[in-house]
């Protein structure tokens, strides 16, 4: 057999090339998530749940049972699958308008009732499904499809800065990390110890990762790293703001 | 069933670099990142009819390339030792 592209074992190669855009950051987050999925080898109890929006279009992504939920109620129906078999690990994936959006009562009611679930959350700062609307994580002056003069923070407020907002209602036991498609490892480990936290059923588990859109930024390869490198970094700060096995350390 | 895609291997100084036309979208975010800045667009077409990537001899087989390519279609096998002591002694 000839060289065969270095794709993650849960990956399913029939429905490869994937239905995102050229360079959209979920490929990516997704890749860092199926790697992470096949070093703890638990391919066959993982259910992945995914919103509507782009996230959706990885409903035939991975060899995984699968779900696909109405808008924003992922979360609520990877609750109810984990309470009914506690076995399973359950993956909520979701875009930042099905979470912060359209879902942030479920994200916030779940997480204050530290339910053992994962959440994982790519944060593009628009509604790139609809064709790059303004979403609650635009950020100030930041040009979208809704927002043609950038957005006025007088008028329609500051991003929402999710990770802050579920570490500060999530109990003892919750992991939170914001990672970054830029810095690939880093986001692996990251899901990998959301995942663990689940599996030790500690808590709820949160990982936000920004992503690109090049579509509906309007932006060449270029100018794609540089918004995720340099601007998005000035709201979106990238790092663990909740991780349990940090403070068993302290403790010893 | 497994799917096999085709490759298309350049055999480089430091090691084999291998695309596959039928993942790569062309979004160009490998050129980017390129520590080297070796990787431009080729003549080979991907699988939405735009120009795919290749690699020249610049490369240094760091994998950079592959790990940011969305879509997998970027695999690079680094050359064993041998040819790195090689290297080292001229």
């Amino acid at each position: 057999m000839t060289v065969q592209p270095a794709m993650p074992k849960c990956w399913r190669p029939e429905s490869k090339p994937h239905k995102f855009c050229p360079g959209c950051g979920h490929g990516l987050v997704l890749k860092a998530l199926g790697e992470a999925i096949d070093e703890l080898g638990i391919q066959d109890r993982v259910v992945f749940g995914c919103d509507i929006g782009c996230s959706l279009l990885a409903w035939d992504f991975f060899n995984v049972d699968s779900i696909q939920t109405h808008h924003g109620r992922t979360t609520p129906v990877m609750v109810g699958i984990k309470r009914a078999n506690p076995d399973l690990i359950c993956i909520a994936y979701m875009g930042d308008g099905g979470g912060y959006a359209i879902g942030s009562q479920h994200l916030v009611n779940s997480a204050s009732r530290n339910e053992k679930i994962t959440v994982l959350l790519a944060l593009n700062t628009v509604y790139a499904m609809t064709g790059g609307q303004m979403a609650p994580t635009t950020m100030p002056d930041q040009k979208a499809e809704t927002s043609p003069y950038g957005r006025d923070p007088e008028e329609s407020g500051y991003p929402t800065q999710g990770p802050e907002m579920v570490a500060a209602i999530a109990r003892e036991g919750s992991y939170v990390a914001r990672g970054t498609t830029v810095n690939m490892r880093q986001l692996k480990s990251y899901i990998k110890k959301a995942l663990e936290n689940q599996m030790e059923g500690n808590g709820f588990s949160f990982v936000e990762a920004l992503a690109g859109c090049p579509t509906n930024w309007r932006t060449n390869a270029e100018k794609t790293w540089n918004f995720l490198q340099k601007d998005m970094p000035k709201y979106f700060k990238v790092g663990e703001l909740k991780d349990p096995g940090a403070n068993e350390k302290e403790g010893q | 069933m497994a799917v096999e895609f085709k490759p298309r291997t350049l055999e480089l100084d430091k090691g084999q670099w291998t695309l596959f036309p039928g993942l790569c979208k062309g979004c160009g975010l490998c050129i980017e990142k390129c520590p080297k800045k070796c990787i431009a667009w080729a003549k080979v077409l991907g699988i939405y009819g735009t120009p795919s990537v290749e690699a020249n001899n610049d490369c240094i087989a760091c994998g950079i390339c592959q790990t940011v390519c969305p879509d997998c279609a970027i695999n690079v096998i680094k050359n064993k030792a041998e040819g790195n002591s090689k290297s080292a002694i001229s």
